[in-house]
């Protein structure tokens, strides 16, 4: 057995020795980057410059500076752990690295700034940090953490903390791995004359992936977007978890989900009547129906055993067949005789009739901002509800009851207020954002609210965590799998509404391409949200964010869009072998074991 | 359309084939479960395999020149025999060695053959959705695959294997009660990984009859859920190869069915594309009562 000094140094010198060879082997900046994906590419140990010459006018000098200070501070981090300072000196090294980082960052601007000033178009449009400087922070950050974990209790705080160690650890993996397949199947821009500048030309190419994947958090119309792709996994990964929680497995989603969208269908196209009515109408009938189709693999699990998991999925296959049947043709034969349905739209592709407006749930433009002017009718129902939770002190009923009421009022006040003129550029207006979000949001509060506020949500949890002791404490657990199985089909029902009611993706209908798989990604949405609301809302965002940037990656590499669904994969089955970390970061009781031995130490 | 003799030999044919995969994926699932390891993945191995098989001969037939080659498509069902078992091997990996939750390993599994095929697709035929044709595929004996001598084979094969040999019984032991068998000096945890693989391999063998036998190319999604309903069979067929070769032409003779009546004006295709689906709801539903699984089947073991 190692000491902890022993072995505080030798995961230094590991990391140190990883940030090293990054920075010999990738890029540490990128000022420019060609058609294609090709990039001016800087390193202290020399460039990869794709037509012969730097940038007009560029000038690399600021690296070298940086260069020699890395290389100082990481002598000295390699030092530290075998001198008094320990772990606390690391705190120091760690912020060091942190500022060195921040100093890059600044240089690096300052240099593309010097060529871009008085240019009237820019010289330099596209250009980034490189691995070479992630690799500078990502070693700082190391550093803090093993400080951290080094410092008495610190282990416990990040067994206690498993819940965010586990699917942050797993995501790392996979993104690893993912960079492996990317530098796998995809040839490199650009020729390399040796072979340190051919795996240079790899790291930056993984690099660049990574920067397309996650580039709609830095601009606002990706952001809209990553919403907007959120929405239906915030729905999915709900039902998904709610299942978890309650000991099931719910593959159903997809199917739930096209159930909902052919109830939604129905009242939202051929249901006349005033918008107050039709659209809670439209919405309430796509959560029945998904609950019931959920609803029903949960009774064959409790009048006769049969097995959730393979029922799910059989009904998810039932589903496509009912949604294909009633929209992709109007005359079927049966026996000779001929059926005629009215739901398909005239025209070569299956597609139902439009719903009514009445029946729309409003574009994001529309709750913001109607006819121009900034709306404070959300902000301010927002205020009152959240007033109207924390005054009332009495039960949760009575509570949600305020909350509600109070937030109706708050919106009807609100509409009435004039606000300033605000407008929007097309690109942002373009983005199909619509209520359902707001109703996703909703969804996360009602899941917090009914599974850990409610007593039909700690009978749900007692029953997953403990079947047996829950069933000895009165949950009756045939009715208790059905109503669970009822709610996590409404829930995935709900999210056909975004496509159906919320025109989604282009029109206001159900149509043949219907992304009913989005239930499948539940499953990943939920098992990274670790099944609470915080983490389901985060993970879906998260899982919005890849698939737009996705969307960069193919248009601008040509690697199929599909590189997302092999991530959040990856995701699901790191994130079940416990992120392959030691046994306390998944076993309860190895976990409390850890904690009683760090509290031991601090005492000490 | 009337029952004459020539539908009546189409629709044995149509059962033999549509019955082949099941009955290879069902076996192989019973190996899995029999040593106490649920594998949920086979779906997504039969695409794997499938994957295999197609790309690999299109790829040898691309550099070898199309002109017959009688033991190309054999070389891709071996690699697709391969590539299934390596797949499964993961899953035991996860399952056997991280104590991870069975169903939700598999399902990962189950989710990267949803997405992994399109991206080696893309990188190999620009499109994301089906493989070039190959010129090669298995060979037809009497009108058959040879696979489908061989999956019908295999059931005296897998009950010999099962119930008289030594390995068999080891095999039983691990999945009824572990710690009895760790006791006697069965290594348990070889025994799953042995078991696992045995049905990643023969599940493969189903993907490459798929492409390369039934098809002569891979098309995204093409299992359709039959890793699923072989589940459902094996369940039905109370994990014994004679009850899992009956319950598996049930379900060959569903779709075969499904299949006839496709062109016909009896019932529209879309609903009874449904058929073997309903099928399978119908049977876990009512004869799971009178099955038993292995009494230590998904539970993590550990010394």
């Amino acid at each position: 057995m190692l000491t902890d000094c022993k072995r505080l140094g030798l995961l230094v010198l590991l990391g140190g020795g990883v940030a090293l060879l990054l920075w010999y082997l990738a890029p540490w900046a990128v000022p420019h980057r060609v058609f294609g994906g090709e990039g001016v590419l800087l390193n202290p140990f020399g460039h990869h410059l794709p037509q012969g010459s730097l940038p007009q006018g560029y000038r690399d000098a600021w690296l070298y500076p940086v260069f020699y200070l890395s290389l100082a501070w990481l002598a000295l981090s390699l030092l530290l752990p075998w001198t008094k300072a320990g772990p606390r000196g690391l705190y120091w090294a760690g912020a060091l690295g942190l500022g060195l980082f921040l100093l890059t960052y600044l240089l690096f601007q300052g240099s593309v700034a010097q060529v871009n000033a008085g240019a009237e178009r820019p010289l330099l449009r596209r250009y980034s940090l490189g691995l070479g400087s992630y690799a500078t922070l990502a070693y700082g950050l190391y550093l803090l953490l093993l400080a951290r974990v080094f410092s008495p209790g610190g282990l416990a705080l990040l067994v206690r903390r498993r819940g965010v160690v586990v699917p942050l650890f797993s995501l790392l993996l996979a993104s690893l791995l993912g960079g492996a397949i990317v530098a796998v199947l995809k040839e490199s821009p650009g020729e390399a004359a040796t072979w340190r500048e051919a795996l240079m030309l790899k790291l930056d190419l993984i690099t660049y992936t990574y920067q397309l994947l996650y580039s709609p958090l830095v601009s606002p119309s990706g952001f809209l977007q990553s919403l907007l792709l959120a929405t239906p996994l915030i729905f999915t990964g709900l039902s998904v978890a709610l299942g978890f929680r309650g000991g099931l497995f719910n593959i159903g989603a997809p199917g739930q989900l096209i159930l909902g969208a052919i109830a939604a269908m129905l009242v939202g196209v051929y249901l006349p009547g005033p918008r107050w009515l039709v659209l809670p109408l439209a919405l309430l009938a796509a959560a029945l129906a998904g609950g019931l189709w959920g609803a029903i693999p949960g009774w064959l699990k409790a009048r006769f055993g049969a097995h959730e998991v393979i029922n799910t999925i059989m009904f998810n296959y039932i589903a496509a067949s009912l949604f294909l049947f009633l929209i992709s043709a109007n005359e079927y034969k049966f026996f000779g005789q001929t059926l005629h349905l009215p739901f398909k739209y005239p025209g070569y592709e299956a597609r139902s009739y439009e719903v009514r407006p009445e029946a729309r749930i409003p574009h994001w433009t529309d709750l913001v901002a109607p006819g121009g002017e900034l709306s404070f009718a959300l902000p301010l129902a927002l205020l009152l509800g959240v007033l109207g939770y924390f005054l009332v002190r009495r039960s949760l009923g009575h509570r949600v009851l305020a909350a509600g009421l109070l937030g109706a009022l708050g919106y009807g006040l609100g509409g009435l207020l004039p606000g300033p003129q605000v407008a929007f550029g097309p690109d942002l207006t373009s983005v199909r954002l619509n209520g359902a979000f707001l109703l996703a949001l909703l969804a996360l509060l009602f899941f917090h609210l009914y599974v850990f506020r409610h007593v039909g949500g700690y009978e749900l949890r007692a029953l997953g965590l403990a079947p047996k002791a829950a069933e000895y404490g009165g949950v009756n657990p045939g009715r208790k799998v059905v109503w669970t199985m009822f709610l996590a089909g409404a829930l995935a029902g709900l999210a056909a509404t975004h496509y159906v009611l919320g025109g989604g993706i282009d029109e206001y209908r159900l149509k043949q391409s219907l992304p009913y798989s989005v239930g499948f990604d539940g499953i990943a949405v939920a098992l990274m949200g670790q099944n609470t609301p915080l983490g389901v809302g985060l993970a879906a965002w998260l899982f919005g964010i890849l698939l737009t940037g996705g969307l960069q990656v193919n248009l601008q590499l040509g690697i199929s869009r599909e590189l997302v669904a092999v991530l959040q994969a990856l995701i699901v089955l790191f994130i079940a072998a416990g992120g392959f970390l030691p046994r306390y970061f998944t076993d309860p009781l190895r976990a409390a074991e850890v904690e009683l031995k760090a509290e031991k130490e601090v005492k000490e | 359309m009337s029952l004459d003799a020539a539908f009546l030999t189409a629709l044995l044919l149509s059962t033999l084939r549509q019955t082949t995969p099941l009955l290879l994926t069902a076996l192989g699932g019973m190996f899995s479960e029999r040593s106490g390891v649920t594998n949920i993945a086979l779906e997504g191995i039969l695409l794997f395999g499938a994957l295999t098989a197609a790309v690999v001969v299109e790829r040898l037939e691309a550099a070898l020149g199309p002109g017959p080659h009688p033991w190309l498509p054999w070389v891709g069902v071996v690699s697709a025999m391969g590539v299934g078992g390596l797949v499964a091997f993961v899953h035991a990996l996860v399952s056997i060695k991280y104590r991870a939750d069975q169903i939700i390993s598999a399902t990962a599994i189950n989710l990267l053959a949803l997405g992994a095929p399109s991206l080696v697709l893309t990188y190999f035929y620009g499109n994301a959705t089906s493989s070039k044709e190959v010129v090669n595929r298995l060979p037809l004996l009497f009108g058959l695959s040879p696979v489908v001598y061989l999956a019908f084979l295999l059931v005296p094969l897998s009950w010999w294997v099962l119930f008289k040999t030594p390995f068999g019984l080891r095999l039983r032991a691990v999945g009824e009660h572990p710690e009895a068998a760790d006791t006697l000096g069965v290594n348990v945890y070889r025994m799953r990984y042995t078991g696992v693989v045995l049905s990643g391999v023969l599940a493969g063998l189903a993907g490459a009859y798929l492409s390369i036998g039934f098809l002569n190319q891979f098309v995204r999604g093409m299992s359709a859920g039959m890793g699923f309903i072989a589940l459902a069979a094996m369940i039905f067929g109370n994990w014994h190869p004679a009850g899992i070769l009956f319950s598996t032409l049930l379900f060959g003779l569903a779709s075969a069915l499904a299949i006839q009546l496709q062109g016909s004006e009896i019932l529209p295709a879309v609903l009874v594309q449904a058929f073997p689906y309903v099928v399978t709801v119908l049977v876990l539903a009512g004869f799971i009562g009178r099955s038993r699984p292995p009494a230590a089947v998904g539970k993590p073991y550990e010394k």
